[in-house]
């Protein structure tokens, strides 16, 4: 009895066990591409075979992904005789993702790589292979292509580890404001702190319905301080309340807390009497472009960059014919403005690269051989997009196109020699011109803050930050002053003083290195 | 007092509802209302248009659903029945290890690079199915269970009768924990439909995005168009969906289990109270 119960025991466990690897082999079975891929890229790196490549990038991947893909695997096989898996973050976490994806050890044979996204952290901690002895021998041609101080400007460490792109954009900020607005009315144009005033004031006069500033989370401080300052960085977010100026670099200050500070504080106290912000604007969760976009505001202050000020345009012009808007770089009051830095957008090879060599192969392709960038950057000609008098023509329209403009968010790997404009893409180009002749380096982007000393510092000033700055921000709190007193005592309270210290440390460091004055 | 608290809960779904029947501009102009001001359909027919991902995402969620909590269930209640057997020699050190888990994991790295590159589980219907299978929760739940629910005595005359274990299982253990299956069931079934995060880590394929991280993700393209496009100067071609839209869609995703729910209801309710009751 016993021996028979033991036996049925065993069965039964191996019945169960059975089962359950029998539902996930069916599972498996279902959808075992990747697997599959990447086995075939482990086994047969030495001999030249034919592998797959693991190629990251963020974002979402867009409807005709897989025509692309096999397009581009007939070119890539018959050239180098690899295989590319175009593999897609989304936007949903990707930072956490993107962290994983570097930390666990996964084979990735390329990834995208940012200021944004911690290119230079990461490349510090070893993330990234190193490519100085790769470049001329896997990749002569995109060695040659970028240019030398290109390769400089990326170095971490004195190292390359990114291939950065070669198309000068800028992404500057400017007040977009209703136009058609201002002529009717006879406002001045908002180009200074004055002026501004004057504008809002006008639009608040005459269109009582609107609530004139379009920002929510107290952002226009960003756009006021680049309006009304030379700052060193473009998005006039400096952090820790520190004041660089730009001709000035290597004497810091501190912002908040000093006189201007309080005049810019009192500033807004007198803008929310006046009515520009609505009560609520620390909750407000609409995007500012379509607080502009639907007329409910008059003017946006932060976070309009060419190319999204372009993108408005082009939405009212189909919705409302009959308005017009009107912008101002902020570069044009600072007097000078910065073009993205190469680290701005670039791929790297991760460390756990199978295939270092014909990763970086592939990449060269990417960027200088015209028929892998088209199909990469517009789609298939004729399917998805066609050339019309020199310019990028989609074919039908966003919803019925399955690989829009730049669809695989290929922005690194731009060749301004191929690159296809969409015709409303000129304004942004004047503008650019534009900004080109005041055109100065950016000397900030390249710095790599190191905030492990003062971490816990770090997290306790941002809440404070929310809780004493932005309301101040906004002009909710009464008495301007004794507000901006209490701010500065518990950011002091939180270590502001020892962040700012060995912050200025760090910047005065990475000076010396850089070799700016 | 009990209806007007139920009023209140019914408020904000009302909200949803009249913002996905509004048109985009009033939305935005005014704000949400509990009734629409400016009627209009055009939210469901953008999410209809293409109605091809959303009804992909549908069928990934409803399968996994389906086939988690089945495949759940029966390792669950086999899990349950053995643990509290009292000839189970070692019933203490598996209990103990299931129970040992809640108290310490190994966090979220290594549980990504166990799936990922260990059982190579990215883009596979199984990443969505395994991790869910089984919670030391709902196993100590089930295992309680089954204990109150069935008396030793009972499963040893079955014994005398003749009935193996497997068909204790089967026509005794499973019978009288019903209740407990329903709830257990439900708790399970809930996880699938509600999990966005697996999809989030480990698929990569738009095809098999599971329902609620299609929605999710939709709606963080946006707020990542506002917050981070800023600094960055990238441009996003995809077609951003608006504010009706957006609720069209939460209405959409949300509905079939709001229907649903009220029939499991019934035994959820009762699987609660049976198991409460001690005696």
């Amino acid at each position: 009895m016993r021996m028979r119960n033991k036996t049925i025991r065993h069965l039964s466990m191996v019945l169960a066990l059975m089962l359950f690897a029998g539902v996930l082999a069916a599972c498996n079975n279902g959808s075992g591409g990747s697997a599959q891929g990447s086995e075939q890229g482990g086994s047969s790196e030495n001999k030249g075979e034919k592998v797959t490549l693991q190629f990251y990038m963020l974002g979402d991947a867009p409807k005709d992904l897989p025509v692309i893909e096999s397009e581009i695997n007939k070119l890539a096989e018959a050239d180098l005789n690899v295989n590319v898996k175009f593999n897609y973050t989304s936007w949903t976490d990707w930072d956490q993702k993107y962290k994983l994806l570097l930390s666990s050890g996964q084979p990735i044979d390329l990834i995208f790589t940012a200021d944004w996204t911690f290119y230079q952290s990461y490349a510090k901690k070893g993330a990234f292979l190193p490519l100085d002895e790769l470049l001329p021998k896997a990749a002569p041609a995109l060695k040659a292509y970028v240019p030398d101080d290109m390769w400089n400007a990326v170095k971490v460490n004195d190292k390359i580890y990114t291939v950065p792109s070669t198309w000068t954009e800028y992404v500057t900020e400017g007040i977009a404001y209703r136009e058609d607005l201002r002529e009717k009315y006879n406002l001045p144009k908002p180009e200074s702190l004055e002026t501004l005033e004057a504008y809002l004031e006008g639009i608040k006069e005459n269109e009582p319905n609107m609530i004139p500033i379009a920002d929510s989370n107290a952002n226009h401080t960003h756009g006021i301080r680049q309006l009304t300052s030379k700052l060193v960085n473009t998005a006039g977010q400096l952090p820790y309340g520190l004041d660089i100026m730009y001709d000035t670099p290597s004497n810091i200050t501190s912002y908040w807390g000093s006189a201007q500070h309080l005049e810019d504080l009192k500033t807004y106290k007198r803008w929310m009497d006046k009515g520009f912000f609505p009560k609520n604007v620390l909750n407000v969760k609409d995007t500012s472009n379509s607080l502009l976009q639907n007329g409910k505001s008059a003017v946006v202050l932060s976070g309009e960059n060419p190319n999204k000020f372009n993108a408005d345009v082009i939405k009212v012009q189909s919705t409302h014919p009959d308005w017009k808007l009107g912008y101002f770089p902020y570069p044009n009051a600072k007097g000078f403005a910065q073009p993205v830095h190469p680290i701005h957008n670039g791929f790297a090879i991760p460390r756990s690269s199978k295939n270092p060599e014909k990763a970086l192969a592939f990449y060269e392709k990417l960027v200088t051989d015209k028929r892998y960038n088209w199909l990469t950057e517009y789609g298939v000609e004729g399917k998805n997009f066609e050339v019309q008098d020199g310019y990028y023509k989609m074919v039908g329209d966003a919803q019925t196109n399955g690989f829009p403009r730049e669809g695989m968010n290929g922005w690194a790997w731009r060749n301004p020699e191929f690159m296809l404009y969409d015709k409303s893409f000129d304004d942004v180009l004047a503008i650019f011109k534009e900004l080109d002749k005041m055109k100065k380096p950016d000397i900030f982007t390249g710095f790599a803050e190191d905030w492990t000393p003062y971490q816990a510092e770090k997290a306790a000033l941002e809440q404070v930050e929310k809780q004493y700055l932005y309301p101040l921000n906004v002009g909710l709190v009464d008495d301007v002053e004794a507000g901006l007193n209490t701010f500065m005592e518990k950011a002091k309270q939180a270590g502001l003083e020892k962040i700012q210290t060995e912050y200025t440390k760090q910047w005065q460091d990475y000076l010396k290195s850089a070799g700016i004055q | 007092m009990i209806l007007i608290l139920s009023l209140i809960c019914i408020i904000p779904f009302l909200l949803i509802l009249s913002g996905s029947f509004s048109s985009n501009e009033s939305i935005v102009r005014d704000g949400y209302h509990l009734f629409p001001t400016d009627f209009s359909l055009e939210g469901y027919k953008m999410v209809f248009k293409f109605p091809t991902q959303v009804l992909k995402a549908y069928g990934v969620t409803v399968f996994t659903t389906v086939v988690g909590t089945a495949l759940g269930l029966f390792l669950i209640t086999m899990a349950g029945f053995v643990l509290q057997r009292k000839d189970f020699k070692y019933r203490n050190a598996f209990s103990f290890f299931i129970y040992f888990t809640t108290l310490f994991g190994g966090g979220l790295v290594p549980w990504y690079i166990m799936l990922a590159n260990y059982f190579n589980l990215t883009d596979t219907y199984t990443v969505l199915i395994f991790p869910g299978l089984m919670t030391p929760f709902l196993i100590i739940l089930m295992k309680n269970f089954i204990r109150s629910a069935v008396p030793d005595e009972l499963i040893e005359s079955a014994k005398i009768d003749g009935a193996n274990d497997f068909r204790i299982y089967f026509s005794v253990v499973l019978k009288l924990a019903m209740p407990g299956i329903a709830t257990v069931g439900l708790f399970l079934a809930l996880g699938y439909w509600n999990d966005w995060f697996t999809s989030s880590l480990f698929i990569n394929n738009p095809d098999m995005y599971q329902l609620q991280f299609y929605l999710y993700n939709t709606m963080n393209t946006i707020t990542f168009i506002d917050q981070m496009a800023i600094g960055t100067g990238i441009t996003l071609s995809q077609d951003v969906p608006t504010e009706s839209t957006k609720m069209a869609m939460a209405i959409v995703v949300t509905g079939p289990i709001l229907f649903l729910y009220p029939f499991v209801q019934r035994y959820f309710v009762k699987g609660l109270t049976i198991g409460a009751v001690k005696g």
